[in-house]
């Protein structure tokens, strides 16, 4: 039996009816058609698709969509605004902060979700923010110099 | 160096910003109208007699569209390597017979995934256990379980008769388990013992580990019988290698199949080959008439989508009192799975990557590779470098031990130096070894840290690569097109997969002709729009298919130069190109943009629009593959190398070693993109972490019991150690701009390092990887055992 449910990606209103052991993840995927999110391994070891829930990043492959209803879900489309890339997105391009670009989207939004709360981090607490953000091809180092750059920046911008 | 203007910069990479926005497109994130969506039954046996298949219930599922096995594919060989002593031995369904659990018996597309599932679960396939064998040295033994009993008689012809070459595939049965053997020597070994001071012969064992490429693998296929063409989107690393293959197993011509461009999400050599699941997709897809796509769950990449090889590694080798080697024999057993997978080239490559390293006037390599009923092996990032730099890394520190001499000093007096000839006739006209071992022992302070104490170590390791090799389809090509805005448009078929080839392939064509990176238009990786190419995997990206680029860019830069001579009324040899225009040297403000000069060529010379065009062969000296059982024959024109140090703290309580700093001095020539090069070196840092001291794919009885990233553990974050590069500030004279490899080469040498700087930490050596916490503790005695080996 399909279920109808409402959810609100990157500030839209989505209704769909959608079978109710569906995930976050697939329906972001299959119905919504957003793809930036992605699936690496399905059972929440790898962090590739993790999305912003309210803020908080939470891992889409292990929350079933009806869960999500009433948040406001941020993915990796809507981190640019008005064709203007995020700070951290400028960052993670200038500091060789992607190879792939398997893993980025979701640790992106892991870095995003750190620095909303805790502007200024130390290095432990970047590290600590990406540590369950698997990444093959990077080596973590660029990504955790580009977060520190991008709170940096924000710190004397204020 | 010679400075650039495009070539050297770290520019961002091409690709950035489509990589942080999510719009790069994976193969998983395509949907077609009307898509079918497959899944693989797969043997829960490591060897087993199929007695029947049942599929009618699953056919009875609404929502089923086709169930496929063994006998409705038929006798399909295929494999990573096919050559006339080594025919194909794979299928891409199990025929009568299973060899290993996560074999492929059955495969379903239906309507949706969750349907496709559930088809499955109603197939009902009745096996007849038979005795299996997990263990080589095992395997060896008369009256072993035979893994193949029966001959393997190839189906189609091999790349070498289609290529030209007068010798067909030959049956191979298999005597023993044996599916492949290397021999191959130079100097006289007995004379070379005979004259050693000291001897030492150890044994090293190396496990098979996973790619664990961040992406799954995926395969969307799509097969229209009018015009009976087939298109595919599926992550590789040649595209020439996926077309060949699905070509010629499903009987299409080459040209009828599209391989498209999607971006990679990690590959490090475990997307090479055809795999079952991409031929099921296009053979599903032919037989339904639909789009069907395969993704595979992460659980299925560890145990269906090939493994790293595992070798147990017997090393001799003897020296002179001054630390010369003057004979080093190698025998390795290598256990490939249940089928050969990349066996007799990881035994061949096991050899031609040392070789370039050490100056060794007598030796011998030989392999035996053998069946089992397990995972299969291919190529992983290094290819045999990593095994085999673990094993002979460690037995030189063992070596310089004995001897009294600091093993940084023992290297620097054997490695190889610019201008060598190497014994099959490679020559090294760049090799950074010596000013690289020298510049990390400078930089680490080796010689104070050498000494030991507070549970630290340091320790050095050495590795080498190919720039490519003369593999299928032996060349690379490119095309530059010049367009009347004055950007040019560059084709190649390299493919992104990380590694960075877009950007460097831009980087090159930019430079070459005088443009920036923004004006350079890039189509890659579409095996319909752009020429032949030897892909990404042996490390010949830059030096060869940048070479067939920066030539293409040449090409094209020389017509420009004409139209120009003649516009301008001057000699070509009196005018300079800068920045999108041509200008008459002694006269700045006399020139044409390439726009003007693109226009004016069409109009005055019957429409002529300039395309430039170039290619490249790997070994321009010889015409095909060298000989993988007897090591003659050129293997490639231009090695990188890795000079790595490792600094590690061992907790002697928990038998924990963590890794504080690996230096790295590589020789990769030219850097294209400095900020790249960095990436890929970093990259290889922190893998070479997971490889000393973390990863193994655990096999219990043939069933791999970690297949998880729960269970089976990569460097996180938290792994990272720092991370120091070195240039070794050598240029190829043969690379593109002076570049060559850099992608792979650098693991090996960490591996090693890790382990000597181990060693170094804590007095004993251990012999196989990965370098656990228990066998750290069983090394030093605290869990009572006598040092493990």
């Amino acid at each position: 039996m399909k279920q109808l449910i409402k959810l609100t990606v990157n500030g839209e209103s989505y209704e769909m009816a959608i079978e109710p052991r569906m995930t976050l993840l697939d329906v972001l995927r299959d119905i919504l058609g957003l793809t930036g999110t992605k699936s690496g391994c399905s059972i929440g070891n790898c962090g590739s698709c993790t999305v912003l829930l309210d803020g908080k990043p939470v891992l889409s492959c292990l929350l079933l969509a009806v869960e999500a209803q009433g948040k406001d879900i941020l993915t990796i489309e809507g981190l640019a605004q008005n064709g203007q890339l995020h700070p951290l997105q400028q960052a993670f391009i200038d500091h060789g902060a992607i190879q792939c670009g398997f893993c980025t989207p979701g640790m992106l939004l892991s870095a995003k979700a750190l620095l909303d709360e805790n502007p200024s981090p130390s290095e432990d607490e970047v590290k600590e923010a990406i540590s369950g953000n698997l990444c093959r091809c990077t080596g973590y180092t660029n990504i955790v110099k580009a977060i520190l750059e991008v709170a940096q920046g924000q710190k004397e911008a204020e | 160096m010679k400075e650039y203007a495009v070539v050297g910069k770290p520019l961002a990479r091409v690709d950035g910003k489509v990589k942080v926005t999510g719009e790069a497109l994976f193969a998983g994130d395509i949907r077609l109208p009307n898509m079918l969506h497959g899944k693989i039954l797969r043997s829960p046996y490591p060897h087993a007699k199929i007695i029947r298949i049942d599929t009618r219930k699953a056919e009875a599922l609404p929502g089923v569209k086709a169930v496929i096995t063994g006998r409705d594919v038929g006798p399909v060989r295929f494999g990573f390597v096919d050559t006339p002593r080594y025919p194909a031995d794979m299928y891409p369904l199990a025929i009568d017979k299973v060899r290993y659990i996560g074999e492929e018996v059955v495969a379903v597309a239906a309507v949706d995934e969750i349907t496709a599932a559930e088809a499955l679960e109603l197939i009902e396939v009745e096996y007849e256990p038979l005795p299996a064998v997990f263990d080589p040295e095992e395997a060896l033994k008369d009256g072993a379980p035979q893994v193949h009993d029966e001959e393997i008689v190839p189906t189609t012809t091999c790349a070498w008769q289609d290529w030209g070459v007068a010798r067909a595939a030959r049956p191979y049965k298999a005597v023993n388990n044996i599916c492949a053997t290397t021999s191959m020597s130079y100097g006289d070994i007995e004379k070379g013992f005979s004259e050693s001071d000291y001897i030492r012969e150890d044994k090293f064992v190396v496990p098979a580990t996973s790619h664990a490429a961040m992406e799954p693998h995926v395969a969307l296929a799509s097969y229209d019988s009018s015009s009976g063409k087939l298109d595919v989107w599926l992550g590789h690393m040649s595209l020439a290698v996926k077309q060949y293959w699905l070509a010629k197993t499903l009987g299409i011509p080459l040209s009828k199949v599209r391989v498209h461009r999607v971006f990679t999400g990690g590959a490090f050599g475990g997307k090479i080959p055809l795999f079952p699941y991409e031929f099921l997709a296009a053979f599903l897809s032919k037989k339904t008439g639909r789009p069907v796509r395969i993704v595979l769950s992460r659980e299925e990449v560890f145990t269906s989508c090939r493994l790293s090889h595992r070798m147990i590694i017997d090393v001799k080798t003897g020296v002179k009192s001054d630390g010369r080697i003057v004979a080093q024999h190698v025998k390795l057993i290598n256990d490939p799975g249940a089928y050969r997978g990349s066996s007799p080239v990881v035994m061949f490559l096991a050899h031609a990557f040392r070789n370039p390293i050490y100056n060794i006037p007598n030796w011998k390599h030989e392999g035996i590779g053998v069946y089992t009923n397990k995972a299969v092996c291919n190529p992983k990032r290094g290819h045999g470098s990593p095994q085999m730099s673990f094993a002979v890394e460690s037995q030189l520190d063992l070596i310089a031990e004995h001897l009294g001499i600091d093993p940084a000093e023992l290297r620097l007096r054997n490695v190889r130096k610019t201008g060598d000839v190497l014994p099959n006739g490679d020559k090294l006209d760049s090799c950074g070894l010596s000013i690289g071992i020298r510049r990390a022992i400078e930089a680490t302070g080796w010689k104070e840290k050498r000494g030991g104490g507070n549970n630290r170590g340091i320790g050095m390791g050495l590795a080498a690569m190919f720039s490519g090799a003369a593999y299928y389809p032996f060349a690379s090509a490119a095309i530059a097109r010049l367009n009347p805005d004055g950007t040019a448009t560059l084709f190649t078929g390299q493919s992104e997969f990380g590694q960075g080839s877009d950007t460097a392939m831009s980087q090159i064509a930019a430079e070459e002709l005088g443009l920036t990176l923004d004006d350079i238009i890039l189509v890659s990786a579409d095996s319909e729009l752009c020429p032949i190419d030897i892909g990404g995997f042996l490390s010949g990206g830059v030096f060869v298919s940048g070479e067939a680029v920066r030539r293409a860019a040449a090409d094209a830069k020389r017509q420009l130069l004409n139209i120009a001579s003649e516009i301008l009324e001057t000699e070509v040899d009196e005018l300079e190109i800068n920045n999108g225009h041509v200008i008459v040297k002694a006269k700045p403000e006399r020139g044409a943009s390439f726009g003007e000069l693109v226009k004016y060529n069409i109009q005055k010379h019957n429409g002529d629009s300039i395309i430039g065009k170039g290619f490249c062969k790997p070994v321009p000296e010889i015409e095909f593959y060298p000989s993988l059982s007897k090591g003659t024959g050129r293997f490639t024109a231009a090695y990188g190398f890795t000079m790595a140090v490792a600094e590690v703290e061992v907790d002697p309580e928990t038998g924990k070693v963590k890794v504080h700093r690996i230096t790295i001095a590589d020789d990769c020539g030219q850097p294209i993109n400095p900020l790249n090069v960095h990436g890929q070196l970093l990259s290889q840092a922190v893998m070479g972490v997971g490889d000393a001291l973390l990863e193994e794919v655990v096999t219990e009885e043939g069933r791999i019991v970690n297949p998880s990233f729960e269970d089976y553990k990569i460097p996180g974050v938290h792994e990272v150690p720092e991370f120091i590069h070195i240039s070794t500030e050598t240029v190829e004279p043969k690379g593109p701009f002076g570049g060559k490899e850099v992608g792979e080469c650098a693991r090996a040498a960490v591996i090693a390092a890790i382990a000597n700087a181990v060693t170094n930490a804590i007095g004993t050596r251990i012999y196989s990887l990965p370098i656990t916490p228990e066998k750290v503790l069983k090394a030093i005695g605290k869990t009572g055992g006598s040092g493990f080996s």
